[in-house]
């Protein structure tokens, strides 16, 4: 593809593995020149996509930098010639220079040769790498400083657990609220979201303009089942949730209790203390019996199970805020973890709200126990599918928000998402981590994460950790540097190369998942087509493409 | 054809020294001229010009009276001077197409030499690879030589900014490992635009 015109360049050093150097053309405008951008170096055979991630003042002789040109005439003739930028790019991808429709991008494994023009990328170059969009690959953004869509593959988004990271403002809800709209619209996964803060389920609160911004339930229906724990939340003026949930105290776990220890604090005796109650009283029964005894009561229990009567106290009053959570109860009448399995075979997806009881105490509980479950109901399920050969569950979605709760080093290895960040892709399980304080979650667990998506982040070690794992790690810390509100660096399992993308606007999302309009209605009305020619040429015989 | 302004009395490969016709029009500093020998003109840019006696043995004396007067008094003055220049050989005619690099040989001893007309200025000063040349003769002022030579190329463009921007830029290509020399050649062509 010779003569591009929009060359920026050309290669004059490198190495694959520390990137490529190439000199910026004299007529280019370094202002105009920022990193981040998808370049493309066009070599004899081969296209190379690179990313953009330096741009360096460089100087041929040492005098001109003791002696700098006086004048505006002076500089322009020394620039390109002793006065130079120099731009830093990483090979990602390479293709052939016409690729026919097999041709994927794959990981460049050799570098262009000397003096191969740069140019920015087209619109050609990154629908070539990202794909078109359509209903299993939507548009969620488009890369910074163009105007081209920049599509996410779901079909490998979530065979992987992923992560979307970024520190609060950075619209990293928003981006999630449309990665899961469109998981949802594409029938890809079934989502099950833990919605901490009321965001997932009728709408949200913009954080720029303050109004409601439509959220899942609005734009996609009874496709979505809303879960509560507290229904008479100001929440459901406009729409009744589906089922309210109520909790037993049998279901509570003591690892469950564990976990939530810094919110309930526990100490460590405590928790030793825990384990002979539910030895010595069964592990159903222990926890609503303790809470149900009175001072004296417990003097006799100090005396029958012979612990220290100050730390039985402070256990007990530790384990009484669990009172303060009118939705776990003794008797419950039926079974949530059934009835969210209902709705996951009837093929809906399940938003988990929390109301006005959304404090982390509550929130890891709930989150936990029903994940446990439901984790237990996926493996049997699966192994059951694989056994007698019918087709195994719909890979399941778990959206969980302040994931480093649930995934700090200390628990990691015990809770049930530990184990479904690490292993359970197999059992088509996996989870949607959206933090902003990734430096809190372990670094195993990070480093199994398929697609990262990264907003801004202000903390070194924030920074580090959501790199846990990455090749050209330099690159991209200084992309993640640079990301505006909004931005965010795609990386990972489902994009074949790092890209920053400034995101989709949301009222754009809204019209196409809620009307069925531009890529989606596209794909509504070409399956219709091909219905309509089916009816045709096999009259009314039940014959179904896709 | 320009009235000629000096005859080639003595040659090298890569300069040549002419006697100028007359006392009054010496050849400027920095010019292109032409020597038109065997059919195949010689282009060189004067590098240096001076007066002297014909009498090597004799040199001219200080009489106290302003030079045109001592002329009209004693016009056999005029006669034992003589002005001679020397130029650097920056290219040739070959058969239509002017070439900046040396010939193959130096004009002939006796050959005459002609100022360079406007086309032959700009063709020679296209690609400006003329001052590589002359950079690599020894003993030449080359920073006053390079800066007059481009004044003059970007006077005969009437005065065209790209022109000297492009020179420029040659310049500080051609000795950007000798940057103050370069310097003080673009400051002395940007002073003249």
């Amino acid at each position: 593809m010779a003569g591009r015109s929009n060359k920026i360049g050309t290669i004059v050093s490198g190495s694959l593995l520390s990137g490529l150097e190439a000199k910026l053309a004299e007529d280019v405008n370094v202002e105009g020149i920022s990193i981040g951008r998808l370049i493309v170096v066009d070599g004899k055979d081969n296209k190379f996509f690179c990313l953009l991630k330096d741009v360096s003042l460089e100087a041929t002789n040492e005098d001109i930098l003791l002696n700098p040109p006086s004048d505006d005439f002076a500089r322009r003739v020394h620039a390109g010639v002793n006065t130079f930028y120099k731009l830093a790019i990483q090979p990602m991808l390479i293709t052939t220079q016409d690729p026919t429709g097999d041709d994927r991008p794959r990981p460049s494994t050799t570098v262009p040769p000397h003096f191969s023009p740069v140019c920015e990328a087209t619109e050609e170059d990154v629908s070539l790498i990202f794909g078109s969009p359509g209903i299993t690959n939507p548009e969620i953004g488009s890369p910074i400083f163009m105007d081209v869509p920049v599509c996410l593959n779901l079909e490998k988004f979530c065979k992987r657990s992923n992560a979307i990271f970024g520190k609060s403002g950075s619209g990293k809800s928003v981006l999630a609220r449309m990665v899961l709209g469109y998981l949802v619209k594409s029938d890809m996964a079934i989502t099950l979201i833990f919605d901490m803060h009321g965001e997932y389920g009728w709408s949200a609160t913009s954080e720029g303009t303050g109004s409601d911004d439509p959220s899942l339930r609005q734009l996609l229906g009874s496709k979505i089942a809303i879960f509560t724990v507290d229904p008479n939340s100001p929440l459901y003026m406009r729409v009744r949730p589906d089922y309210d949930v109520q909790i037993p105290y049998g279901a509570i776990e003591i690892a469950d209790l564990e976990l939530a220890a810094g919110e309930l604090g526990l100490t460590q005796a405590g928790i030793e203390t825990m384990y002979r109650l539910a030895d010595k009283w069964g592990e159903e029964k222990w926890l609503a019996r303790f809470l149900d005894m009175d001072t004296d009561e417990l003097s006799m229990a100090v005396e029958e199970l012979k612990v220290n009567d100050q730390a039985l106290g402070k256990l007990h009053r530790c384990l009484s805020r669990l009172k303060r959570l009118p939705f776990i109860r003794k008797e419950v009448a039926d079974d949530t973890v059934d009835r969210i399995m209902n709705e996951i075979q009837a093929g809906r997806h399940i938003v988990f709200q929390f109301g006005r009881y959304n404090s982390m105490l509550a929130y890891i509980l709930v989150a936990n126990i029903l994940t446990r479950r439901l984790h237990k109901l996926y493996v049997d399920k699966t192994d059951l599918a694989r056994a007698t050969g019918i087709d195994v569950p719909k890979p399941l979605v778990v959206t969980i928000e302040e994931a480093h709760k649930f995934l700090d080093p200390q628990v990691a290895r015990q809770t049930t998402f530990g184990t479904i960040a690490r292993e359970m892709r197999k059992y088509n399980m996996v989870l949607l981590l959206i933090d902003q304080r990734p430096s809190g979650i372990d670094d195993e667990i990070l480093s199994q994460v398929g697609t990262r998506i990264v907003g801004e982040l202000g903390d070194e070690r924030d920074i580090s950790a959501v790199l846990t794992g990455l090749p050209s790690q330099g690159t991209l810390k200084v992309l993640i540097n640079n990301l505006e509100p909004r931005q965010f660096l795609l990386t990972g399992f489902a994009l074949p190369m790092p890209v920053v993308i400034d995101a989709k606007d949301y009222d754009e999302f809204c019209r196409e998942i809620s009307l069925g309009s531009g890529i989606i209605q596209d794909e509504i009305e070409r399956r219709k087509t091909m219905d309509e020619l089916a009816a045709k040429v096999y009259g009314d015989d039940e014959i179904i493409f896709d | 054809m320009a009235e000629r302004i000096g005859e080639v009395i003595q040659v090298y490969t890569t300069r040549f020294l002419a006697q100028s016709d007359d006392l009054s029009t010496p050849p400027h500093f920095g010019s292109f001229v032409r020597a038109e020998s065997q059919g195949m003109p010689i282009y060189g840019l004067v590098y240096n010009v001076y007066e002297a006696s014909i009498d090597p043995n004799r040199r001219a004396m200080a009489y106290g009276i302003e030079r045109e007067e001592l002329f009209r008094h004693q016009p056999q003055i005029a006669e034992f001077l003589k002005v001679e220049f020397e130029a650097a050989i920056i290219g040739f005619n070959d058969i239509g197409y002017i070439r900046a690099y040396l010939p193959p040989f130096p004009p002939r001893i006796h050959s005459f030499v002609y100022p360079c007309n406007r086309q032959e200025v700009l063709d020679l000063t296209e690609d400006l690879e003329f001052i590589r040349s002359i950079n690599a003769l020894p003993g030449l002022p080359i920073e006053e030589l390079a800066a007059a030579s481009i004044r003059l190329a970007y006077a005969e463009r009437e005065n065209d900014r790209a022109f000297l921007m492009r020179a420029g830029q040659e310049i500080a290509q051609l000795l950007k490992d000798e940057y103050e020399k370069a310097r003080s050649i673009i400051r002395r062509i940007s002073d003249g635009g």
